[in-house]
């Protein structure tokens, strides 16, 4: 049986070189080729060492020692892929139609639990003021009616452009993480998020045309909607897919099956956000811009048609190659 | 890879001691523990990371105020905009950004000595940590993290909900040292050693334990250290034919003798 001190004496200066290995910046993926394979090595002598040290009960300083080393040495070895950029763009491209087909069912979930609280807030704004000021207070909704009583027929300065591309940013893409944030609450916090959201939206609609400035509004927002508004869909369906993997689960525990979902949902919200991203530039720079709005109805129908085109068609092919 | 992360999470999560410890299975069937770090030192952690993402936007939000000093109004939407896009990036892409850029740390978990890994201790990839960061919004409901907290409690690894999801967990990364080797104070004079056998030959077990008695002693009060001494000392001095004065120094010499001489000669 080894002592502690033979074991030290013996064994040490493999393991200060592997922590030496270990210590140094670049990571071990990145160093040289017979550096990796010594670094194996001596991972692999230190596991047989720290079984030895447990089981002949040696002194505790040593096998925590070698406990914290193997650790740090499993960790550079089994390391995850590096990530770049490119894949990050191919899972965009291909990664996210195919995980926003996939989850269908909850899309449109997400979508009718978008649609009906917009419509009904949109026909019940119209019909009377009254039905707004209890989703809305009276004061914020004459504020936001106000904003759109002058029109875009001189655009907007471009400073105020580049603010609220900032804020828009900001704002709504905050708005979507929230909505599929608040999934993991078995999905209530999506349904939540999603109704609230189409009820305002569509109850500011109804009464800035009931106020006689439709017009104005819908010139605005038919720019940047469709990126907009599927986003928001999109971002509050991946929250009903996290809660349903919570719910039912397929055999498997609650954490498994949430496990086995993640990946998908990290496309869906990164696809949501890349959306929203786009939206906000439309947002502050197109949709307030003096462009006849003929041109933007066109702009609009066009981004709706390319939005759903990608949705819909995107990675159909491509699919051997998305895979891992 | 992931059918042996499934099996070893599987065999070890249910068997967990009531420890704040993982024990992590390796391909190499070697498992080893990590301490799991717990709500206290993670809140310390986020703090730290609260006052340096407040501490970048003061900065770089002063900078830009200043920068122009005019009333170009054109330039000052530009930074408007600007600065709400910085503050977007601190809110959602700061943990990001640093855990793939620091390996699993960000600034406050690497003054805490916090990292993020994996359930099977590897380091997180971009997905998990967009993941685990993205929940934060969960977490953080109704204000101030409370249901993350809460969530944290009920699981023996803290994770929070942003870490179920991720299938992460944030461990404390001890850097714990090899102690020095035992040196005797006063060291052995010669007289001393030549009253014992020239080669002592003891098992590993009794070696451990002298060892871990010569250690504490220091701390012990003599009386203590003595009494204790006492209790092993007459069997060697038997055994080995010796007298001895005070039965501690006697168990270091033999010690002393076994070990650091012993090995020198073998």
């Amino acid at each position: 049986m080894l002592d502690r001190h033979t074991l030290v004496e013996q064994r040490s200066p493999d393991w200060q070189e592997l922590a030496r290995i270990l210590e140094r910046d670049a990571p071990l993926a990145e160093q040289r080729a017979p550096r990796i394979s010594r670094a194996a090595a001596l991972y692999r002598a230190v596991c047989g060492d720290l079984m030895r040290a447990r089981q002949t009960g040696s002194a505790s300083d040593v096998v925590a020692y070698l406990d914290a080393l193997t650790a740090r040495a499993h960790n550079a070895l089994y390391g995850s892929r590096r990530y770049a950029l490119r894949d990050a763009l191919r899972a965009l491209r291909f990664g996210f139609p195919r995980a926003f087909r996939k989850n269908w069912p909850f899309m449109l979930v997400s979508g009718l639990l978008f649609v009906v609280p917009f419509l009904i807030g949109w026909l019940g704004a119209l019909r009377s003021p009254g039905f707004a000021s209890t989703v809305l207070p009276l004061k914020t909704l004459e504020e936001l009616s106000r904003s759109y009583a002058e029109g875009f027929a001189h655009g907007r300065a471009a400073q105020t452009d580049a603010a609220m591309s900032g804020f828009y940013v900001n704002n709504n893409v905050g708005i979507a993480f929230r909505c599929f944030a608040t999934g993991i609450l078995f999905g209530a916090g999506s349904v939540f998020y999603t109704l609230y959201n189409g009820l305002v939206v569509g109850t500011v609609f109804g009464f800035v045309q009931h106020s006689g400035h439709g017009r104005n509004l819908f010139t605005f927002v038919c720019g940047h909607s469709p990126f907009e508004l599927t986003a928001l869909v999109v971002a509050g369906g991946a929250g009903l897919r996290m809660g349903a993997a919570l719910i039912i689960t397929e055999g498997r525990s609650r954490f498994g099956s949430l496990k086995k979902c993640a990946g998908e949902l990290s496309l869906l919200v990164a696809g949501a956000a890349a959306m929203l991203c786009i939206a906000a530039v439309i947002e502050a720079f197109w949709s307030p811009s003096a462009v006849p709005s003929a041109i933007k109805y066109g702009f609009s129908a066009l981004g709706w048609l390319m939005v759903f085109g990608f949705l819909l068609g995107a990675g159909r092919r491509d699919i051997a190659e998305v895979e891992p | 890879m992931a059918e042996r992360a499934g099996f070893a999470s599987s065999e070890t999560e249910e068997t967990s001691a009531l420890d704040t410890t993982a024990i992590i299975e390796t391909p190499e069937h070697v498992r080893f523990t990590s301490t799991v770090a717990g709500p206290a030192r993670r809140a310390l952690a986020y703090l730290i990371d609260l006052l340096v993402r407040s501490a970048l936007i003061t900065v770089i939000g002063g900078a830009l105020l200043l920068a122009s000093g005019g009333h170009d109004e054109l330039v000052s939407g530009w930074k408007m905009g600007a600065l709400l896009l910085l503050m977007f990036a601190l809110e959602w892409g700061y943990f990001v950004i640093c855990e793939m850029r620091m390996h699993g740390q960000s600034v406050g978990k690497r003054a805490l000595g916090l990292r993020v890994v994996t359930s099977d201790g590897l380091p997180i990839s971009f997905g998990s940590s967009m993941l685990r960061n993205l929940l934060r919004a969960a977490d953080f409901l109704p204000t101030g993290y409370a249901l993350g907290l809460s969530v944290m409690t009920l699981d023996p690894r803290f994770r929070r909900l942003g870490d179920w999801a991720a299938d992460t967990m944030v461990i404390f990364e001890a850097r714990p040292r090899l102690r020095e080797p035992i040196r005797l104070d006063p060291p052995p004079t010669p007289k001393e050693l030549s009253s014992l056998p020239a080669r002592i030959d003891l098992p590993g077990q009794v070696l451990e334990a002298l060892e871990l008695f010569l250690r504490r002693a220091p701390e012990l009060q003599t009386l203590r250290e003595d009494e204790l001494a006492s209790m092993i000392a007459p069997h060697y001095a038997a055994r080995f034919g010796v007298e001895y004065a005070d039965a501690s120094r006697f168990l270091g010499l033999l010690y002393h003798r076994a070990v650091v001489e012993g090995h020198r000669a073998r």
